[in-house]
């Protein structure tokens, strides 16, 4: 308890409270615009926080992320069009209620359980993480070889549509991770003889290149000369009452359960843990007829769901080291840029800061309450007039600035540019992205710890496998890969019957 | 469609998995060892992506490119204000972006996109300049206006 008292002490403070309210306004905001996404909002914010105290830095990370898995219902609801992935299962119900004039109703619902998720999802990341963390203390460098290729498989097979394609990407960033002067012997890898490339790649600038510029090309390729217009995004005031508000208690848990355990497995994201909670909370009603033409409960299940996702996304990546999604890794860019190493360690070196971050995902959630409510939505909603081709440069311009004041580089400005390009093509050959930052962000600490565990026995690789910890995630990690091929065999099977 | 992408994309990755090994071979000691286990497994799983989509034959199209005549001026105007921040200046290439973009893409409505271009800068100034003092590339009009003043 003490852990948390002491670090909501630091919260409670001028810098990390403005810093939660605007990001949260600005994640709401985020949320609203389809194109922008809150990867790409964390992802241009990280190289501005180079010289702002970590629990300010991830005090702006917490509330964008929360605050724009609650704006994407804005446009899904007004307009059927999901402002981020996580909110495509919103679009079911909430357009449909807007349909019939209840619109503001179905905003509301969206915000409440969108905050209701959050709060449970940082609950079970303050209960579980500090658990998991007492738990690897034990592990030696063999166990973390072992959990950053078990962390790479699961985000390479999960993530995306062809795990083949997924690891691919995976050992790609693990080859980029490679890139620069090597710790251990001093050598100097794929560096060109060019100095700049002695540090290896900067994570950021690939980043910000990687998730930012794609979007951006896609919204100039989608062209919005008009925006839309003022009697598309009207909204006329329609309270809910207490015996309404009673009736989605059950969806609640239930979808809170469901983000959570979504959360804490690697690779699946909020949009998974939204259509499982709006599938259950459809098979748990009396009527699944009225689900899909504008049921409350579908727009309560899917909201609560990919909100409770997102804390609890950070429960692997705060105790082990391992990101379990794109925002969980640049959580962990945040703590390194401020030099501090994830993993167990962390909760035992830097206690204040791990509890701040879990209070900042607790009280963001919370604000949700407050800022997302009708008048904030009538206000971003707002900003869909303005014509989607200016929002073009200005995000050019953003990570111009993002990567610039980084190093002061203007070589890093081609090296996001090139990324981008590599990124947009990437996409549409259907490459995920995050396996190659998982790569990036895990290469380092899967090599070190590999060849420490052989240093540790004299070179004898057998002390790779024989460990009980080792074995199992071994087990785990085979599991991850051939799963999706005895999934795929099957499949086969069932079509030549 | 898709199986020739897929194609090009397993042949190139497999190839840059085959220079990464090469090249990893002549590094020192164990430094060598993990980046060349690495690109030979990429090496493998992009031949595997490229023989996978060699058997399987097109399976219909699958567009690279929606709109290719606006992505190629949004990337060649993109390339263009990444190449003139540093010898004009953040703030006067990131105004002329503000300004040549959205005319690129087929907007012209010239005031409105000055009215946001003039708002944004403004409010990127007093963000970055003012609030965080981020230093970013200096402005060649000052300095042609310094050095004549």
């Amino acid at each position: 308890m003490e852990f948390y008292t002491n670090a909501l002490a630091q919260v409670l403070t001028v810098g990390p409270l403005v810093a939660m309210i605007g990001a949260t306004l600005l994640g709401v905001f985020i949320g609203a615009l389809p194109g922008l996404n809150p990867v790409m909002a964390i992802a241009l914010l990280l190289p501005l926080t180079y010289s702002m105290d970590p629990l300010v830095a991830l005090g702006m990370v917490a509330g964008i992320y929360n605050g724009s898995m609650y704006g994407g219902a804005i446009p899904a609801i007004l307009l059927r069009i999901p402002g981020t992935p996580a909110s495509i299962a919103t679009t079911f119900d909430g357009f449909p209620m807007a349909d019939r004039g209840e619109a503001s109703k179905a905003l509301k619902i969206a915000c409440w359980s969108s905050a209701v998720g959050g709060i449970a999802s940082a609950i079970a990341l303050m209960t579980v993480g500090p658990l998991l963390a007492r738990v690897t203390l034990h592990f030696g460098p063999a166990e973390y070889f072992w959990i950053a290729i078990f962390g790479m498989a699961s985000v390479g097979v999960m993530v995306g549509s062809d795990p083949v394609k997924g690891i691919m990407a995976a050992v790609l960033g693990l080859l980029i991770g490679t890139m620069g002067i090597d710790t251990l012997s001093g050598q100097a890898r794929f560096t060109f003889e060019q100095t700049w490339l002695l540090g290896g790649l900067d994570l950021i600038v690939v980043l910000v290149g990687l998730y930012a510029l794609p979007p951006v090309l896609q919204l100039a390729e989608k062209c919005d000369l008009k925006g839309l217009s003022a009697a598309q995004l009207k909204l006329t005031n329609m309270p809910f009452t207490r015996a309404e508000l009673r009736s989605f208690l059950p969806t609640w848990l239930r979808s809170s359960g469901i983000g959570i355990a979504v959360g804490i497995l690697p690779g699946a994201g909020g949009n998974i843990a939204a259509f499982l909670s709006y599938n259950a909370a459809k098979n748990a009603s009396d009527d699944p007829e009225s689900f899909g033409k504008g049921n409350p409960q579908g727009v309560a299940a899917a909201e609560c769901g990919n909100n409770a996702d997102n804390a609890a996304s950070m429960i692997p990546a705060l105790s082990l080291g391992i990101p379990g999604n794109v925002v969980a890794a640049l959580v962990l860019s945040a703590l390194t840029i401020h030099g501090l190493q994830p993993g167990p360690q962390l909760f035992h070196q830097n206690p204040v800061l791990v509890g701040g971050f879990m209070m900042e995902m607790l009280l963001t959630s919370v604000l949700i309450f407050a800022l997302g409510g009708t008048l904030a939505t009538r206000v971003f909603a707002q900003f869909q007039r303005l014509p989607g081709v200016l929002l073009v440069p200005s995000i050019l311009i953003l990570m111009c600035v993002g990567v610039y004041v980084i190093n002061g580089r203007p070589v890093d400005l081609w090296v996001m540019l090139g990324a981008g390009l590599i990124g947009y093509l990437f996409e549409k050959v259907n490459v995920p992205l995050a396996p190659i930052i998982l790569g990036m962000i895990l290469g380092p600490m899967a090599e070190q710890s590999v060849r420490r565990a052989l240093l540790i026995s004299r070179g004898d690789a057998t002390e790779l496998f024989t460990r009980p910890i080792s074995a199992v995630l071994i087990v785990m990690t085979l599991l991850v890969i051939v799963w999706p091929v005895v999934k795929a065999l099957r499949r086969r099977r069932l079509r030549a019957r | 469609m898709e199986a020739r992408q897929d194609i090009v994309l397993g042949l190139a990755l497999a190839g840059l998995g085959l220079a990464a090994a090469w090249m990893a071979r002549g590094y020192a000691g164990a430094s060598g060892i993990y980046p060349m286990v690495l690109g030979l497994i990429l090496t493998l799983l992009g031949g595997t992506v490229a023989v996978r989509a060699a058997r399987s034959g097109s399976r219909g199209a699958r567009a690279l490119v929606e709109a290719p005549g606006k992505l190629l001026v949004a990337v060649g105007i993109a390339t263009l204000y990444v190449a003139a921040v540093v010898p004009l200046g953040f703030y006067t290439a990131s105004f002329l972006l503000m300004l040549a973009m959205p005319f690129g893409l087929g907007l012209r409505r010239p005031v409105q996109a000055g009215v946001v271009a003039v708002i944004f800068m403004a409010s990127v100034y007093l963000v970055f300049t003012v609030l965080l003092e981020k230093p970013l590339p200096r402005e060649a009009i000052l300095s042609i206006l310094g050095s004549s003043g």
